[in-house]
C-alpha cells in the first residue's frame, strides 16, 4: 500500500503541528523568558520577542547571578543523588532480606512496607518534621536519611516483587562456591535486579527532584532552598515580582529534565509504566 | 570482585558524606565562638553601661546569634546589609529570612516549631498578638523599649510589653499633581469627599479628551487587594469607633457602610478599566498604569514611595491626599497613619540569642548606621529617640499634615478578627464591582457585619 | 543458606529499618495519637479525645474542600482516560513520527507540580485577561477547569503509554476472527479491544483517582485555593489547617483532617485491590 508523498508530508506536518501545540506551554515560558520585564504582561504573554523587547540572556543571568539559582541547583541535585543511591542500595538489601528469609517478622516488614505506600504525605507531614528537626535531619547534606525512609515503601515493594520470580538455585551455588550473602547479593544478585534497579530509580528521582513540601517543611529554610522551593518562593514575592528571571529559572529547571529524558526515553518510559502496573 | 568493590566505594562514599556534614558542623561553630568572644568584648567596651543594666544579658551574651523572620519583603534587601555590617562590626551572626508576600503566619508557623526558631518575629497588633501571646518574651526591661517616643507604639499585655513598634506608616491617596492641574485643579480643591466625587466625576467625563483617568485600576487579586479589604475598609471601622467612643468591638455594626460604598463606587466607576474587568487587573497593572500616568489618583502608602521614586516621579509631582469618605469633620482628617509591624521576641529562644536580638534590635534603632539604613534604604519612620529624618515624601507630608492640626486616622485593622474575615470581604468587593446591584452590596455587608461575628467568635 | 543470611541482618535490613522508623513508623504513630490531642508542637500535646474529629467535620470548608476534590476527582478521572485511551488507539496504529508523539504527549509528566502549576497560571491567567474576564485568583469556575486542564496535560502521556501496552497486548488473532465474522470496527472496539483491555482500564483509573485526591502541589500553585478557599482541595486544606491558622486548636483539627484523609485514602485502596483481584479471576 504505497501513499501519496503530498500526503506524506502532509501527515508529517500535522504530526508536528500537534506535538508543537503540545508542548506549547513550555515554549511560552522559553520565548518570555528572552523578553524585557515590561513586555512581560498579562496582555503580551503571547507575543513573540520583538527588536525592542528582546532581552538577550540577561534574565538568565540574573537568574543564577542574584536569585541563588546555582545553589538551589547544586542543592537538589545533591539531595537527589544522595537519597537515590542510598534507596537503591539499601532498599534492594532490605526486599532481598525479606523474600529470602521466611519469618513472622519479615512479612511483618513487608506489609507495614506496604502500607507506608498507600499513606498520604499529610498523615505524617507535621510529625515528620517535627522528628527531623529534633534529630537535626534539617540540610541537604543527611536528609536523605528521611528520604529513604519515606521513599522506602514503593522502593522495597517493587524490589520484593521482582525478587521472587528470580530463582534461588543460582544463590545457592554461588554459597557453596564459598560466596558471604554480601558478595551473593552484589555480585549475582544486583545484576539480576537491573531493570528494576532503573525503574526504581526513575520513579524515585521524579518524585525526588520534584518534591516540594517535605523539603519545605523539613530543611533549614535560613540557608537551603531546593529549586522547587525557589520557585514557589519568587511567586509568593510581594506585588512586584520580577517575572524574567522567574521564566528563566523555571527554563533552567525544565532544560535538564528534557536533556535527560532525550537521552533516556525508553528506560524512562519502561520504568514509570512498569512501576505505575504493579503499584 | 571489581563491582563489589565499587559498591563499597559507594557505600565509603555516603558514610564519609555523613561525617563531612557533622564536621562542617563543628567547623563552622569555631567561628561563631571566636566571633562571639569578640563580640563580648565589643559589648562591654561599647555601652558598658547599658549591658549592666540588662537583667539577663552579661555571661551568656557571648554566644548569642539572631534569627530574624522580616515581613517586609520590599525592605529584604536593606534588611540583609543591614544584617551583614552589624555582624561585621559585632561579630554577632544574624539572619535575616524573608517570607514571601502572604505566606508570613504560615512561614512562621512552620518555623516555630523548629528547633532554630527565629528570636525576632513580628505580629500585625492585638489580635496577631493573640496568637503568639505565649511564646512572646516581656520588652519591659529591655533598652529598646525605653527608645520609643511614645508608650503607644507599644504593644501591652497587662503590665508586660510583648510587641514595639518599629516602622510608622501612612496611607492615603497617592496624586499625580501635574495630570491633575492638566484636568484644571489642584490638590487645595480636594478638601471633602464631596470635591473628590466631583472633580473625579469631571475627569472621567473628559477622559478622552485628557487621554488620562481619574483612579488607576483596582487590582483585586491577592497582589493588593489588601489596598482595598484592609486598608479601605479601615476607615468605616475608624469612624465607627470614634462614634462609639471604643477601640475595638467583638461585632461590628456598620453605621458607615453606605459611605464605604460611595467611596468603592467612584474607585471603580472612574478608573482606567471598566468595573467588570476590573477582576482581570493585578496589583503590578495599577501600580504601572500610575507610573506611565494614565491615572490621577492611586491608593496606596508611603512604603510605595521608593517604587514611585524609582519609576521617575520627582517629588514635585506627587502629593498623599487623606481619605476622604464623607464622615466626621473632614477639614481635620490626616492621613491614615499607625503601624501593623511590631517586634516580638521569642521567649523560647536560648538566653543568649534572647540577649543578642535586643542588642541587635536596639542597635537598628539607635545606632547611626541603623537609623539610617532604615530611613534612607527602607524608607521608613521609626517611632524611637534617635530616629533619622526620612526622605520619604509621604511621610513627610504626614508630619505636615499633623502640624497644621489634622487628626491622623488611626490603623483600626488590626482589630480586624482574621485573615479570613478581610478575605471574605474582598472576595465580596470583587463580586460587587463586577456587577453593581444591590444584592451585591448586601453580600459585602453581609461579609462586613456576620462575618465579623462569626471570626471573631471562633477565635476567642 | 538461609543461616548465614540471617547472620547479615544488620547490614541488609538495619539502614533501612531505622531510616523507615524515622522517616514513617514514628511520625506515623505520633499522628495517629495526636489526633486526639491539643497541641502547638509534639511535647505539649494535651489529651482531649475525639473533640478534634468533631470539630473537624463540623467544619464547613472541610466539607466544601471534600466535595470539591470528589468533584475533580470524577471529572479528571473521567477526560484524562478517555482522551488517554483514544490517543493510545490513535498511537497504536503505524505511521511516521508515530513514536516522536509517543515522547512528546509523554514529556510533561515528568515536571514537578509546582513548575507545572505556575506555567500554567501564567497561561490562563493572559487567556482570561484577553477575553476580559476575572483572573484565576478570584474565578473558582477558572480554577476547576484549569486544574483539570493542568492534570490532563500531565497525565495523558502517562496513561496513554500504559494504555499502549494493554492494546498491544491484545492478540492479533483475535482480532483477525471478528474481523472476519464481520465485526466493524466499532464493533472490534467495543466487543473485543475494550474488555481485553479491562485490567489495564482498572489500573488507570485508580491511578488517576488516588493522584487527583492526593494532589497538593499543582492546586497550591495554579490557584492556592482561592478565591476564598473555593478550590482548595483536600491536601491543601489540611496543610492550611496546619500551618495558615495562629491557635491552640487548629493544629490537633488539622491532624485529624489528616487521619480522615487516610482512611478516605485506604478505603480507596482496598477498593482497588479488590476489584483488581476480582477482574483477575474471571480471565
Amino acid at each position: 500500500m504505497k501513499k501519496n508523498p503530498i500526503l506524506k508530508i502532509f501527515l508529517s506536518l500535522l504530526v508536528l503541528a500537534v506535538a508543537v501545540l503540545y508542548m506549547y506551554p513550555i515554549i511560552m515560558i522559553v520565548l518570555n523568558s528572552l523578553k524585557v520585564e515590561s513586555a512581560i504582561s498579562t496582555n503580551t504573554v503571547f507575543e513573540l520577542p520583538r527588536s525592542n523587547s528582546f532581552n538577550g540572556l540577561n534574565n538568565f543571568i540574573t537568574a543564577i547571578t542574584k536569585q541563588g539559582f546555582l545553589q538551589s541547583f547544586f542543592y537538589s541535585v545533591f539531595i537527589t543523588v544522595t537519597s537515590l543511591i542510598s534507596i537503591l542500595v539499601c532498599c534492594s538489601m532490605c526486599a532481598y532480606f525479606i523474600t529470602r528469609i521466611r519469618s513472622k517478622v519479615s512479612s511483618f516488614l513487608y506489609y507495614l512496607f506496604v502500607f507506608s505506600m498507600v499513606v498520604p504525605f499529610q498523615m505524617v507531614m507535621f510529625t515528620l518534621a517535627q522528628t527531623a528537626d529534633t534529630l537535626r535531619l534539617n540540610t541537604p547534606y543527611n536528609i536523605f536519611i528521611i528520604y529513604l525512609g519515606f521513599g522506602a515503601g514503593l522502593a522495597v515493594f517493587m524490589f520484593a516483587g521482582f525478587m521472587k520470580s528470580v530463582p534461588i538455585e543460582v544463590e545457592e551455588a554461588a554459597m557453596i562456591d564459598g560466596c558471604n550473602p554480601l558478595q551473593t547479593f552484589f555480585l549475582i544478585v544486583l545484576p539480576i535486579l537491573k531493570p528494576t534497579i532503573v525503574s526504581v530509580g526513575i520513579l524515585e528521582a521524579m518524585w525526588l527532584w520534584n518534591d516540594y513540601l517535605l523539603p519545605t517543611l523539613v530543611l533549614d529554610i535560613k540557608k537551603y532552598m531546593t529549586i522547587p522551593m525557589l520557585i514557589q518562593y519568587f511567586r509568593g514575592s510581594y506585588g512586584k515580582v520580577e517575572m524574567g528571571p522567574m521564566m528563566a529559572s523555571i527554563v533552567l529547571t525544565v532544560l535538564p529534565i528534557i536533556l535527560v529524558y532525550i537521552f533516556a526515553q525508553k528506560y524512562i518510559i519502561k520504568g514509570m509504566t512498569s512501576g505505575a502496573v504493579k503499584g | 570482585m571489581k563491582k563489589l568493590l565499587s559498591i563499597f566505594a559507594i557505600l565509603t562514599l555516603i558514610t564519609s558524606t555523613l561525617f563531612a556534614c557533622s564536621s562542617n558542623n563543628t567547623a563552622s561553630s569555631t567561628p561563631a565562638t571566636e566571633a562571639a568572644t569578640e563580640a563580648a568584648v565589643d559589648a562591654v567596651t561599647e555601652e558598658g553601661t547599658e549591658v549592666a543594666n540588662e537583667p539577663i544579658a552579661e555571661a551568656p551574651k557571648a554566644s548569642g546569634q539572631v534569627y530574624y523572620l522580616n515581613f517586609k519583603p520590599e525592605a529584604d534587601e536593606a534588611w540583609q546589609s543591614l544584617a551583614k555590617s552589624y555582624t561585621e562590626e559585632t561579630g554577632v551572626p544574624v539572619t535575616v529570612v524573608t517570607a514571601a508576600s502572604g505566606n508570613y503566619e504560615t512561614t512562621l508557623m512552620s518555623e516555630m516549631s523548629k528547633s532554630s526558631a527565629p528570636t525576632l518575629f513580628q505580629v500585625n497588633g492585638p489580635v496577631g498578638l493573640a496568637n503568639w501571646v505565649d511564646v512572646c518574651y516581656d520588652l519591659k526591661d529591655s533598652a529598646i523599649y525605653k527608645e520609643l517616643t511614645s508608650d503607644s507604639y507599644a504593644l501591652k499585655n497587662g503590665n508586660s510589653v510583648l510587641g514595639i513598634a518599629y516602622v510608622i506608616e501612612s496611607y492615603g491617596i497617592i496624586v499625580n499633581k501635574t495630570l491633575l492641574a492638566k484636568a484644571g485643579y489642584s490638590i487645595d480643591d480636594i478638601k471633602s469627599f464631596a470635591d473628590l466625587q466631583s472633580i473625579a466625576e469631571d475627569i472621567t467625563a473628559r477622559s478622552s479628551e485628557l487621554g488620562f483617568s481619574a483612579f488607576t485600576s483596582a487590582g483585586l487579586d491577592g497582589s493588593s487587594d489588601w489596598r482595598f479589604k484592609t486598608h479601605l475598609a479601615n476607615l468605616p471601622i475608624y469612624f465607627e469607633y470614634q462614634n462609639d467612643g471604643i477601640e475595638q468591638s467583638p461585632a461590628i455594626k456598620g453605621t458607615y457602610l453606605s459611605n464605604y460604598k460611595n467611596i468603592w463606587d467612584l474607585y471603580i466607576n472612574n478608573s482606567t478599566a471598566d468595573p467588570k474587568l476590573l477582576s482581570s487587573k493585578t496589583g503590578d497593572d495599577s501600580r504601572n498604569e500610575f507610573l506611565a500616568k494614565k491615572a490621577v489618583f492611586y491608593q496606596n502608602g508611603s512604603w510605595e514611595y521608593n517604587s514611585l521614586h524609582d519609576g521617575g516621579f520627582s517629588d514635585d509631582e506627587l502629593a498623599m491626599i487623606p481619605i476622604y469618605i464623607g464622615v466626621g469633620n473632614e477639614a481635620n482628617q490626616g492621613l491614615c497613619t499607625g503601624t501593623e509591624n511590631y517586634w516580638c521576641v521569642n521567649k523560647d529562644s536560648k538566653p543568649e540569642d534572647i540577649a543578642a536580638t535586643l542588642d541587635f534590635m536596639n542597635w537598628c534603632v539607635t545606632s547611626e548606621r541603623g537609623t539610617l539604613a532604615m530611613a534612607n534604604a527602607m524608607g521608613f519612620v521609626i517611632p524611637f529617640k534617635s530616629a533619622v529624618a526620612s526622605p520619604n515624601l509621604f511621610v513627610r507630608q504626614d508630619t505636615e499634615y499633623t502640624r497644621e492640626g489634622k487628626t491622623p486616622v488611626a490603623w483600626c485593622f488590626t482589630t480586624m478578627p482574621s485573615e479570613e474575615w478581610k478575605n471574605g470581604v474582598g472576595q465580596a468587593l470583587t463580586a460587587y464591582a463586577a456587577d453593581q446591584t444591590d444584592d451585591n452590596w448586601q453580600g459585602v455587608v453581609t461579609a462586613f457585619v456576620d462575618g465579623w461575628k462569626t471570626e471573631y467568635d471562633l477565635a476567642h | 543458606m538461609e543461616r548465614s543470611l540471617r547472620k547479615y541482618w544488620p547490614i541488609f535490613l538495619l539502614p533501612t529499618v531505622i531510616a523507615f522508623i524515622i522517616g514513617f513508623v514514628v511520625p506515623f504513630a505520633e499522628g495517629l495519637y495526636l489526633s486526639f490531642c491539643q497541641f502547638t508542637t509534639v511535647n505539649n500535646a494535651k489529651f482531649i479525645g475525639i473533640k478534634n474529629f468533631i470539630r473537624a467535620i463540623s467544619d464547613a470548608q472541610f466539607g466544601a474542600s471534600f466535595w470539591f476534590t470528589l468533584r475533580f476527582a470524577i471529572c479528571s478521572v473521567l477526560s484524562i482516560n478517555i482522551i488517554a485511551f483514544i490517543v493510545a488507539l490513535w498511537l497504536t496504529k503505524k505511521f511516521a513520527g508515530n513514536n516522536f508523539l509517543r515522547a512528546v504527549f509523554f514529556m510533561p509528566n515528568l515536571i514537578g507540580g509546582i513548575v507545572l502549576g505556575y506555567i500554567w497560571q501564567i497561561l490562563i491567567n493572559c487567556v482570561l485577561s484577553i477575553v476580559g474576564k476575572p483572573l484565576l485568583a478570584l474565578n473558582s469556575t477558572a480554577g476547576f477547569v484549569g486544574l483539570i486542564i493542568l492534570m490532563c496535560w500531565q497525565q495523558i502521556g502517562y496513561m496513554m503509554i500504559i494504555y499502549i501496552a494493554g492494546l498491544n497486548s491484545v492478540p492479533d488473532s483475535l482480532i483477525e476472527a471478528s474481523k472476519i465474522d464481520g465485526a466493524t470496527n466499532l464493533q472490534t472496539l467495543f466487543k473485543v479491544k475494550i474488555p481485553m483491555v479491562m485490567p489495564t482500564i482498572t489500573i488507570c483509573m485508580f491511578l488517576t483517582l488516588t493522584n487527583s485526591f492526593k494532589l497538593f502541589d499543582q492546586n497550591l500553585a495554579l490557584t492556592g485555593g482561592d478565591p476564598n478557599h473555593q478550590t482548595e482541595m483536600l491536601a491543601l486544606n489540611i496543610y492550611n489547617t496546619f500551618y495558615a491558622r495562629a491557635g491552640a486548636q487548629w493544629k490537633g483539627m488539622g491532624q485529624a483532617k489528616a487521619v480522615i484523609f487516610f482512611i478516605i485514602v485506604i478505603l480507596m485502596s482496598f477498593a482497588q485491590l479488590k476489584l483488581s483481584r476480582d477482574s483477575e479471576i474471571q480471565q
